[in-house]
């Protein structure tokens, strides 16, 4: 992951779920409660920066590993789901990526570094191999024209990584159409 | 062993190919690599691009020596001359800045060790540093003098993450096999293991490729 | 200053290497050799034939100077045979690609080509001729599509088209072997999911690639983003039972670079 990356840092601001695990003094306004502490166990969202850095980091002082409990504990988004996992596991092409979220690879990439979901790991690669050729046939129809991703179905759907397949094999189709139609100039 | 081999043991100078030839295509080889690899490769060590661009030279001043000519026949041989001219300095032109985009995407990464700075040329060198420094100037006068003296680094490593961005090498090539051979790529759920034959197409990651690059069993493609 | 293109060669460039590729012309008038960059041309004597990159070819052959003799494989019964072989005897790979050129079919030639010697699997010596590639490898014979042969059919067709017998059929039978191909290419990604580490496409084309690469490197660099975190569990695994064929190379991205920080100062 590179420094100056905007879809990293995109995916850096993502919300997360989380529960504290312990109560948090002034930050009751987080759930919607100003005056009040922040009780442990309340659901909250907070950016994956944040709420990564609190879930690995260890409240107390202690060495001995045993000792190391977390700030909090996190959940898997909604945008990685059992419902959603489970509706790409049935058609990967069915589901509007986007709808969960802009970056839903570049999310998940981050969520299994940190959950061990092999299961989940290899629907998402299935997802993505499979959209990926279903977006290079759509690339293909758009053909050489500029047209590109228009509300149709389908590629309103995509998520970030798959536009930039999408765009990636458009502009190949377009390369090589020019460079056919003008060599016989 | 034939003949050739045998001349070939007698004088290691001697060679199959034409030196030209040699040149041409060691240089469109090192092209084609240099546009399709993640990082930097190494400047040529043996005077490739040098020799080249000597080679353009006198043959720019011919070109020059024969306009003055007016016979339509020397005319036409000029307009081959030309022609061949224009491709090569194609070549080494797209070469150089192929390389020079990598050098200026990744200019503080090529800069931070001895290893990796020796694979820019003497001139890459000094515009890599030149142009790093006054860059660094340019961010210090506009933005970065307004920030605690902590936070005006572009080379900081803090927090996990650092300022300074590599190419990614994992990145994936294609490669062409110019000998039979075994390749082996790292893959998620199993690595590759593949026997490869002559003239293979072959994807694989960066990392991977490079070794078989190096010993000349692969070209990139 | 710096070249605005993504990483891999595009069409425009694998056009220009293609014009590299050795044709074989039957000259209509002398031409004395001309001193090269990349040699002497050869003299040329009517009705001797004589081998020269394509792009001089095509410059003899505007100028009316010389006739393009069209590649054996681009003939109308060798195009048939590869789509046959194509459609029916192997419909999921390429066909496969030109076998490597030996050392007789250098002879006659007005320059050798392919004259290393050492056999396919010994390791190159210092000293040793570059091994040759497309698109210094001299033209591969019917039935057996050269590297550059889609670029090559095209730009024949359109700047030599009266040198190709039966144009109009070759024509309709490369479109034919251009639908028959791409339907493979698209095909390929499929089997991505895994992120096998080494794909073999044994005898896809330049053009081809040059349409497909920049997407193909997309998916096939997503599936390892996405599997990184599998991969390095299933690293690990392997490093502690030691069947990793890979040992202790758990994680793996960006292992091969030295740690940077440490020598910042210079």
């Amino acid at each position: 992951m590179s420094y100056y990356d905007l879809d990293a840092i995109l995916t850096d601001a993502e919300k997360v779920p989380c529960k504290f695990e312990l109560d948090v003094p002034d930050l009751g306004y987080l759930d919607n409660n100003p005056s009040q502490a922040l009780k442990a166990q309340t659901p909250v969202s907070l950016p994956l920066w944040l709420a990564e850095l609190l879930a690995l980091s260890s409240r107390t002082q202690s060495s001995n590993p045993e000792d190391s409990a977390p700030f909090l504990t996190l959940e898997m988004p909604k945008a990685l789901s059992n419902e959603v996992v489970s509706a790409l596991k049935a058609d990967p092409r069915a589901v509007a990526l986007r709808d969960q979220t802009h970056n839903m690879y570049g999310l998940a990439a981050r969520m299994l570094d940190l959950f061990e979901e092999p299961e989940m790991c290899a629907v998402l690669r299935r997802t993505f191999v499979t959209r990926a050729a279903e977006t290079a046939l759509h690339a293909r129809k758009a053909g050489a024209t500029d047209d590109v991703v228009r509300g149709e179905g389908f590629l309103s759907g995509l998520e970030e990584w798959e536009r930039s397949l999408f765009r990636r094999a458009h502009d190949g189709n377009k390369a090589c159409k020019e460079w056919m139609d003008g060599v016989k100039k | 062993m034939d003949i050739d081999d045998i001349l070939r043991e007698v004088d290691p100078s001697s060679s199959g190919l034409p030196s030209e030839t040699r040149d041409l295509q060691s240089l469109t080889r090192v092209w084609v690599a240099e546009r399709s690899t993640p990082e930097l490769l190494s400047w040529p060590t043996d005077g490739l691009v040098e020799r080249v661009n000597g080679r353009i030279a006198s043959q720019i001043e011919r070109v020059e020596a024969l306009t003055g000519d007016m016979d339509p026949r020397s005319n036409f041989a000029l307009i081959v001359i030309q022609t061949e001219l224009e491709r090569y300095k194609f070549l080494v032109r797209s070469y150089l800045r192929a390389r020079l985009a990598k050098v200026d995407r990744h200019a503080l990464h090529y800069l931070s060790t001895p290893d990796l700075r020796a694979r820019l040329s003497p001139t890459e060198l000094a515009y890599a540093t030149r142009h790093q420094a006054l860059l660094h100037n340019h961010y210090l006068a506009s933005f970065l003098g307004s920030f605690g003296p902590t936070l005006q680094n572009l080379n900081d490593t803090a927090g996990n993450i650092t300022m300074i961005d590599t190419p990614d090498l994992e990145n994936a090539v294609f490669i062409r096999l110019l000998r039979d051979g075994r390749v082996m790529g790292k893959g998620v759920d199993a690595d590759g293991d593949v026997e490869g034959r002559t003239g293979d197409i072959i994807i694989l990651r960066w990392a991977d490729a490079k070794p078989l690059v190096d010993t000349e069993t692969a070209e990139l493609v | 200053m710096a070249l605005p293109l993504p990483q891999g060669l595009v069409p425009t460039e694998v056009a220009f290497l293609c014009e590299m590729e050795m044709v074989t012309i039957v000259p209509r008038q002398r031409l004395e050799s001309i001193p090269l960059l990349s040699g002497d041309t050869p003299a040329l004597r009517p009705p001797h034939r004589a081998q020269m990159p394509l792009w001089l070819a095509l410059l003899l052959k505007k100028q009316r100077r010389a006739n393009i003799v069209p590649p054996a494989w681009l003939h109308p019964a060798s195009l048939a045979d590869i789509i046959h072989h194509e459609t029916n005897v192997d419909p999921q790979a390429f066909s496969p690609p030109p076998p490597p050129p030996t050392r007789a079919d250098g002879r006659g030639r007005a320059r050798p080509f392919q004259d290393n010697i050492r056999s396919s699997r010994e390791q190159p010596k210092p000293g040793d001729d570059p091994r040759l590639a497309p698109p210094f490898l001299p033209s591969p014979p019917a039935g057996y599509l050269p590297y550059h042969w889609l670029e090559l059919a095209e730009t024949l067709l359109a700047h030599a088209a009266d040198d190709v017998p039966a144009a109009a059929e070759v024509r309709s039978l490369l479109r034919d072997l251009q639908e028959v191909r791409a339907a493979k290419m698209r095909g390929s990604t499929q089997s991505l999911e895994g992120g096998g580490g080494v794909v073999v496409l044994r005898g896809v084309g330049a053009m081809e690639l040059a349409e497909s690469r920049a997407f193909v490197l997309g998916v096939v660099d997503g599936v390892r983003k996405l599997g990184a975190s599998a991969e390095a569990t299933r690293r690990e695994e392997e490093a502690i039972g030691g069947g990793g064929r890979y040992g202790g190379g758990a994680g793996g991205r960006g292992g091969n670079f030295e740690d940077s920080d440490e020598e910042m100062e210079f």
